[in-house]
C-alpha cells in the first residue's frame, strides 16, 4: 500500500526529510511519557535517592561529623540488635501504630456511617471536624501540653471545677496512650472523610436489592458495605502506617521522649541530630525505612489484590 | 589654714577624679571599639524569649557605633547545639559569633578562636586589654569557658543554680515554731539534703490545711523540681557535686594535661545515691514534675503551689518573683546555695568561629555583649545574670535590695565558695560534652519515672558515657574503675 502512495511534496516532504527537532522528539508519542516523568525522577533522585544512598553509606561507618568517616561494616546494625532503647522504641512504635490505626478506622467508620445520612447542620459539623487536620502537628502538641499539664492544664481546671480529681495523663504507665490520643484526635478526620467519600460512592442498587431480599442491616454492612470499602481501608492503613512509623511532632511539644514515650523517629533524631552519632543514627533510619517499606509492601499487595477486577 | 583647706579640697577632688577615671577605664565600653574597616555583616544566635530580647538594643548600639550589621537568629536554647554544631563542623562560617553553653566549650575548641590569639591580632590594646576586662569576671564562670587552659568564650549570662525558698513562709513565726517543735531545729534554708527532706515533708500539705495561719485553697507541695527529660541531669549534677563526686573523674598529670577519664567506684556510688535521693524527693513534688522543665518550677513557686525549689536556675528568679507578687500578695523568694553547696554552674557564652569572614567585628561584638555596660543592662532589665563581679558589686551596692541585690550577693558568695572545683569538673574538660550531656537527660529519666531501677540506669549510663567519650574525644581514654 505504502509503495503506491504518491510521494510527499512541499513542507511535509521537507519535514520528513530533515531530522526532528528536540521539541518534536520530546513531544513525540514515543518519548512524551518520559518527558513528563524525567523531571519528577530527577527530583526524586536528588531529594530521595541521594539521601537514602548517603544514609546507607553512613550506616556502615562511624562518623561524628569530625574528620573522615571510619568504615565499621555491620557494627552499627549489630549494635542495634542489642540496643535496649532502640528495641523499646521500636516496640512502642508498633503499639502506637496498632492502637491508632484500629481506633481511627473503628471510630472513623462509625462517624462516616453516621454522617452518611443527611442531618441538619451537617456541613458545619463536617467542616469543623476537619479543623484538627489543618493545624500543624507541632503546634497541636504544644497546645495539648498546655491542656494536659497536671497543675496548670485546662483539663484539670475543668475537672476540679466540677469536683472531680485531677488527672495525670503523663504518668509513665499511660503517657504513650496520651500520645496516641493526641494523634488519633488529629488524624481521625482523615479516615472519617476517606470512608465517607467511599460510602457516598457505593452503588445504591446493590443495597436496594439486599433490602428487597430482606437482608438485615448488620448483614448488609458485613457482606456489602465493608467489602466494598476494603480498598479504601487498605489505603488508609498503608498511609497511616507510613506516617505513624515516622511519628515525631507529638513528642516534641510534650514529653520529648521521656516518661516511656520514646518512639523510633525520636530516638533516630536524638542519635543523629542531638548526639550527632551520624553512623549509628543512619543505621536506625535505615532500619526504620526498611520496616516501613516491608509493611507497606505487604499491605500494598493486599490492596492490589482487593482492587483487581474479579472474574 | 584657709589656703591649706583649699589645697586639700583640690587634692581630694583630683583623687576622686583619678579614681573615677580609673574605674571608668576598667569598664570596657563601646567607645573603646576601634574603627572597623571590614563592614561585612556578622551572624549570631540569640535565645528566644522576652528576657533575651533585651539584648537586641545592645546589638543595635554596636551596629550604630561600628557600622557592622548584625543578623540575629532567635533560637530556643534546646535547638542551639544542633544548629551550630552542623555549621561549625562543616566550616560554613554561617555563625561568626558562636553561642556556647559552656559544657560544649572543649568540644568546639578546634572551631573557635582562642580569645588570647584573637585579641593579640585585632585589639589595639592586645591581650592585656581583654585580660583587664576579664579580671572583672567571675573566675569560676570564666573557667567553665576554657579549653585546656585557653579562654575560648566569654560569659553572656550565667545559669548558676540556686535554691529558692518561699522566704515569707520561712520567716513566718507560726511556721517556724511548728517546724522547730516537730524537728527540733530552726527553720532555715536547708544546707544538707536531709534538712531539705524534713522541710519538704513539713510543707507538703493538702487543701484545707493551714499555711501561715490561713487555710490552703489548693494542695501544697514541699518541693518543685524539673525532673522531665530535659534538665534532670543538671539537677543530678548539683547532687553529685555536693557529694564531692562527678559523672566522670578527670585525671591530669602534674602539667595539667588530661591523662585519663575514669568513672570511679565513688562516682558510680554517688550517682546511685543521688538518683535514689532525687527519686525519693519526688514524693513531695507534683506528679507533673516528671515532665517538667524550669518554666514549670517557675510557675509552681510563682503560683504559690510549692515552697522550695532546691535546684533551679538563678536567672529565673525575677521571672518567678514577678508571678509570685501577682498571685500571692506578700510572697517573697529567698535565694540560697543548693543543699550541699555545689550548684550546677556554667554560662551561655559567646565566642568567635574560626571560619568567620569578619573576626575583628565578631571579637568586638563578643566583648561588648559580655561587657559591664551590657551586663548591667541585661541584669536590671531582663534578670539575666552576667558572669561579672563588677556588675554584681554595682547592683549589690546601688541596685534594689530585692530581688536583684539578693541575687548579686548570692552570686558573689557562690563564686567564691565553688570556684576552686570548677576547672576539674568533667563537663569542662571533655570534647564529648555536648553528646554526653544530652544523652544523660534521656538515660536518667527512667530511674525517676520508675521504668528502670537506679542500678540499671547507672549501669546503662556508665556504658554509654564510656562509648560516647571514647568515640568523640580522643585526647585520653575513658574507662570504668573495676
Amino acid at each position: 500500500m505504502l509503495s503506491n502512495s504518491p510521494p510527499l511534496t512541499g513542507p511535509l516532504a521537507e519535514r520528513e526529510a530533515r531530522k526532528p527537532t528536540i521539541w518534536e522528539t520530546l513531544t513525540s508519542e514515543r518519548y512524551f511519557r518520559w518527558t513528563l516523568l524525567i523531571p519528577l525522577l530527577v527530583l526524586l533522585a536528588i531529594f530521595m535517592l541521594y539521601p537514602l544512598i548517603y544514609s546507607i553509606y553512613f550506616s556502615f561507618h562511624d562518623w561524628g561529623m569530625q574528620g573522615d568517616p571510619t568504615f565499621t561494616g555491620l557494627h552499627n546494625y549489630r549494635q542495634l540488635v542489642f540496643d535496649e532503647n532502640f528495641l523499646m522504641a521500636f516496640r512502642r512504635t508498633l503499639e502506637v501504630l496498632v492502637i491508632c490505626i484500629v481506633v481511627e478506622l473503628g471510630v472513623g467508620l462509625g462517624l462516616a456511617l453516621l454522617w452518611n445520612r443527611d442531618f441538619r447542620g451537617q456541613n458545619v459539623v463536617r467542616g469543623l471536624s476537619l479543623l484538627p487536620l489543618l493545624v500543624a502537628p507541632l503546634i497541636l502538641s504544644l497546645l495539648w501540653n498546655f491542656i494536659l499539664d497536671f497543675n496548670f492544664g485546662a483539663l484539670n481546671h475543668v475537672l476540679q471545677a466540677i469536683g472531680l480529681p485531677k488527672l495525670n495523663l503523663w504518668k509513665p504507665s499511660i503517657a504513650l496512650f496520651t500520645i496516641c490520643g493526641m494523634t488519633i484526635w488529629q488524624w481521625l478526620p482523615f479516615s472519617t472523610f476517606v470512608l465517607l467519600a467511599g460510602l457516598k460512592s457505593l452503588p445504591r442498587d446493590v443495597f436496594e436489592a439486599a433490602r428487597v431480599d430482606g437482608a438485615s442491616r448488620w448483614y448488609t454492612f458485613r457482606r456489602l458495605t465493608l467489602p466494598m470499602l476494603t480498598p479504601l481501608i487498605m489505603i488508609i492503613v498503608v498511609l497511616r502506617s507510613m506516617w505513624l512509623i515516622r511519628l515525631f511532632d507529638p513528642l516534641f511539644g510534650t514529653t520529648r521522649g521521656g516518661v516511656n514515650t520514646e518512639l523510633l523517629d525520636w530516638i533516630t533524631y536524638r542519635t543523629s541530630f542531638v548526639m550527632f552519632d551520624i553512623g549509628y543514627g543512619s543505621a536506625m533510619a535505615i532500619v526504620s525505612w526498611a520496616v516501613t517499606m516491608a509493611l507497606c509492601l505487604v499491605m500494598f499487595r493486599q490492596l492490589m489484590k482487593q482492587m483487581a477486577p474479579r472474574t | 589654714m584657709k589656703l591649706r583647706s583649699i589645697h586639700a579640697m583640690w587634692g581630694l577632688l583630683l583623687m576622686l577624679g583619678f579614681a573615677s577615671r580609673t574605674y571608668a577605664q576598667s569598664n570596657f565600653s563601646l567607645n573603646d571599639v576601634p574603627e572597623l574597616k571590614n563592614k561585612r555583616a556578622i551572624h549570631l544566635i540569640l535565645e528566644t524569649g522576652e528576657a533575651h530580647g533585651k539584648a537586641i538594643p545592645v546589638i543595635e548600639a554596636f551596629t550604630k557605633k561600628t557600622g557592622v550589621p548584625v543578623q540575629v537568629e532567635r533560637v530556643a536554647s534546646s535547638g542551639v547545639y544542633g544548629k551550630e554544631n552542623v555549621e561549625l563542623m562543616a566550616g560554613t562560617g554561617h555563625y561568626d559569633v558562636v553561642y556556647v553553653e559552656t559544657s560544649w566549650t572543649t568540644e568546639w575548641s578546634d572551631y573557635l578562636f582562642k580569645l588570647k590569639d584573637l585579641a593579640n591580632k585585632v585589639d589595639p590594646g592586645k591581650y592585656a586589654s581583654l585580660e583587664k576586662d576579664m579580671a572583672n569576671m567571675s573566675p569560676s564562670i570564666l573557667a567553665t569557658g576554657q579549653a585546656y587552659g585557653n579562654q575560648m568564650v566569654l560569659p553572656f549570662y550565667t545559669f548558676d543554680m540556686t535554691m529558692w525558698v518561699r522566704q515569707d513562709v520561712f520567716d513566718d513565726p507560726t511556721e517556724k515554731a511548728n517546724f522547730k517543735a516537730k524537728y527540733g531545729y530552726e527553720l532555715a534554708a536547708a544546707k544538707t539534703w536531709d534538712q531539705l527532706h524534713d522541710q519538704a515533708a513539713f510543707f507538703t500539705r493538702k487543701k484545707g490545711e493551714m499555711l501561715k495561719g490561713q487555710p490552703l485553697d489548693h494542695d501544697l507541695f514541699g518541693l518543685s523540681m524539673q525532673a522531665g527529660a530535659y534538665q534532670d541531669n543538671d539537677e543530678t549534677t548539683a547532687r553529685l557535686w555536693s557529694m564531692d563526686a562527678d559523672w566522670v573523674t578527670v585525671q591530669k598529670d602534674s602539667s595539667g594535661k588530661i591523662t585519663k577519664f575514669v568513672i570511679t567506684k565513688k562516682d558510680k556510688e554517688a550517682l546511685k545515691a543521688a538518683l535514689t535521693e532525687y527519686k525519693g524527693d519526688l514524693q513531695w513534688d507534683s506528679p507533673g514534675a516528671l515532665t517538667a522543665n524550669f518554666d514549670f518550677v517557675v510557675a509552681q513557686i510563682g503560683n504559690g503551689n510549692a515552697i522550695i525549689a532546691p535546684t533551679i536556675w538563678a536567672n529565673c528568679t525575677t521571672w518567678a518573683d514577678g508571678i509570685l507578687k501577682e498571685k500571692v500578695p506578700g510572697g517573697k523568694i529567698g535565694a540560697y546555695p543548693t543543699p550541699g553547696g555545689h550548684p550546677y554552674t556554667g554560662a551561655w557564652s559567646y565566642g568567635v568561629a574560626k571560619s568567620t569572614k569578619n573576626p575583628e567585628a565578631a571579637y568586638w561584638l563578643v566583648r561588648y555583649l559580655t561587657s559591664y555596660e551590657a551586663g548591667v543592662r541585661m541584669f536590671k532589665e531582663a534578670g539575666l545574670i552576667p558572669g561579672r563581679i563588677d556588675v554584681m558589686e554595682t547592683v549589690a551596692k546601688d541596685g534594689p535590695e530585692y530581688p536583684l541585690g539578693m541575687l548579686a550577693k548570692y552570686h558573689i558568695n557562690i563564686w567564691k565558695a565553688t570556684g576552686a572545683n570548677i576547672p576539674n569538673y568533667y563537663y569542662y574538660n571533655t570534647k564529648a560534652g555536648g553528646k554526653v550531656y544530652d544523652n544523660q537527660i534521656y538515660v536518667l529519666a527512667p530511674a525517676l519515672t520508675g521504668q528502670k531501677t537506679v542500678d540499671e540506669v547507672v549501669e546503662d549510663l556508665t556504658k554509654q558515657t564510656i562509648d560516647l567519650q571514647n568515640k568523640f574525644d580522643k585526647t585520653a581514654s575513658c574507662v570504668e574503675e573495676k
